[in-house]
């Protein structure tokens, strides 16, 4: 808490003592579960079906309202959504009246930006994400890998503090998915946003995450809290591959499958 | 409307597939068998077949079945030189202006109501059971409120088709309206849309095939109060040919007018569904 008070509460999402209880269930599906990330973390949940990890996603979105503790960014409570949190999720959510680049430019739309700096904008953001010249590609000609793209160029067109992503690469297969994964953290490094992000994939947590919280279900809490240094390396310029034919990343992956499935096989 | 029943169910692309064929046989690529379409085609024929022999027959008074030749040339006569006043186009002309001005004002009206259902509770409390207490009620029956209200001009007829119009509009809004996806509503949010803005921008376009939808049964519903509308002191008008026939038992005009108004409903459900494909591409797709 201490290099808190040095970077300034500005820079900060946080979660702080949440539970989340949702009418007609006997159990709480969130019990006092704090997180907080800084700008320029990359946060990872991950755990079992049931632990809680949308559910916390959606407070910090501002989605859903907890019933004990709050959530804040900059200081400020979170009641509702608002463009400073940009949330991704698992199905690209695009709206399929409009091409790839008015989607990415929906919420300059919103703020009233004029058209040709919007479509500039939009161009530059599909660059990013490497779908050059697919501006003009209705939703329904795009794959799906190609669809969560725009969905992420979407986002940071909002110019948000902090990218929210719901398990974005879950309806990809493999070879997409890691490829996504590399766009992911390229994004992050240019950006400089923070990121909280839910995932089913362990070797996805390692290869993208600067801290993994493992939750377990039940009602949902944090077992357990693992810094990690792979994506910064990769942001140092490390390729992908050898990060992952590191022995380090081997036992890391055993270490967080573990603490994953503890307690269940017991 | 004439084919939206049967043909709308959801099948396996029926033309090529032999009408025989058992759901376990394989499916063969392509086949030079018995379409739907032929089928139809056959039938249509035979019917028209039947027709022409029981009145070459005369199996049935020609008073009352006039021979398809007659109904044919009855049909150029009145193109030509009118009947009861006006030609065929000028009749065609006043039904279509009625059913036009009525899909307009039922768009006007039906869409925010069914806005309203779908987007707020209080809206649904108010304008659902009123719907769903207009919906079934035949013309006929609120016709002679209409005309004691609203007397026996233009604007009544108008109305009673109107109304017919009003719940597939507002329905299909408010359901249209309700299908949109919770992801994309809080996508929405998170990237800074107000409430109005969440309507505007991705409340209606999503429901925007299911509106098209609504308008085109709405069409359909007018197209088929017309008869009922032309009943009050109309002089002209499809409907209105059709009963001035019947009073003087001209079957052969009243026929030739049925076949017209069939035809004319089958058309503007082909403009339609064309629009719709095109202004809607993606429906479908998703």
């Amino acid at each position: 808490m201490f290099t808190e008070l040095l970077r300034g509460p500005m820079t900060h999402l946080v979660l702080d003592k949440v539970s989340v209880h949702y009418d007609g269930q006997a159990a709480p599906a969130v019990e006092r579960v704090s997180i907080d990330v800084a700008k320029g973390d990359f946060v990872v949940l991950v755990g079992r079906s049931g632990c809680g990890k949308t559910s916390l996603l959606n407070v910090a979105a501002g989605l859903v309202e907890p019933v004990h503790g709050g959530a804040t960014i900059g200081g400020r409570p979170i009641t509702a959504p608002s463009s400073d949190r940009a949330v991704v999720f698992q199905n690209d959510a695009l709206f399929p009246w409009l091409a790839a680049r008015e989607n990415v430019a929906f919420a300059l739309r919103l703020r009233g930006v004029r058209l040709g700096e919007r479509a500039h904008r939009a161009d530059a953001l599909l660059a990013l994400v490497k779908l050059d010249g697919a501006g003009d590609k209705r939703i329904w000609e795009l794959s799906g890998g190609m669809r969560q793209r725009v969905g992420l160029a979407r986002a940071m067109a909002a110019e948000p503090e902090f990218l929210l992503l719901d398990e974005p690469l879950g309806a990809l297969d493999a070879l997409t998915r890691e490829r996504m994964q590399t766009t992911l953290l390229d994004l992050w490094t240019a950006s400089h946003v923070g990121v909280l992000m839910v995932t089913h994939g362990i070797e996805e947590a390692l290869v993208l995450a600067t801290r993994i919280v493992v939750l377990a279900p039940g009602p949902g809490r944090v077992v357990r809290t693992f810094e990690t240094g792979f994506s910064r390396r990769y942001a140092a310029g490390e390729a992908i591959r050898s990060i992952k034919a590191d022995p380090a990343f081997a036992a890391a992956r055993g270490e967080l499958t573990d603490a994953i499935f503890e307690g269940e096989a017991a | 409307m004439t084919v939206t029943s049967y043909s709308e169910r959801p099948h396996a692309k029926s033309d090529g597939v032999d009408a025989l064929s058992v759901p376990w046989s394989r499916p063969r690529p392509k086949r030079s068998g018995v379409s739907a379409r032929m089928v139809s085609a056959v039938t249509l024929l035979v019917v028209l077949a039947a027709w022409t022999l029981s009145a070459h027959l005369q199996l049935v008074s020609s008073v009352f079945l006039p021979s398809p030749v007659a109904v044919w040339n009855k049909f150029v006569v009145v193109t030509r030189d009118g009947f009861v006043d006006a030609t065929l186009i000028q009749h065609i002309a006043a039904s279509l202006w009625r059913v036009f001005a009525a899909l307009i004002a039922a768009v006007v009206v039906g869409v925010p109501v069914g806005l309203a259902i779908g987007i707020s509770t209080v809206g649904r409390g108010i304008f659902d059971p009123l719907l769903e207490f207009m919906r079934p009620i035949p013309p006929l029956a609120y016709l002679p409120l209409v005309i004691i209200w609203f007397g026996i001009g233009e604007p009544s007829k108008i109305l009673v088709i109107a109304i017919a119009m009003l719940a597939p509009v507002a329905l299909s809004t408010a359901s249209g309206v309700r299908g949109v996806s919770q992801e994309r509503i809080n996508a929405a949010r998170s990237l800074g849309a107000t409430r109005m803005q969440l309507v505007r921008h991705v409340m209606l376009p999503s429901a925007l095939p299911s509106i098209l939808t609504g308008l085109r049964i709405a069409l359909g519903a007018g197209w088929s109060t017309l008869v009922a509308a032309e009943l009050v002191a109309a002089t002209r008008g499809l409907g209105f040919m059709i009963q001035s026939a019947a009073q003087f038992l001209v079957t052969d005009v009243v026929v030739m007018g049925i076949l017209v108004i069939a035809v004319i409903a089958f058309v503007l459900e082909f403009i339609i569904r064309r629009i719709e494909h095109g202004l809607v591409p993606w429906a479908g797709k998703e």
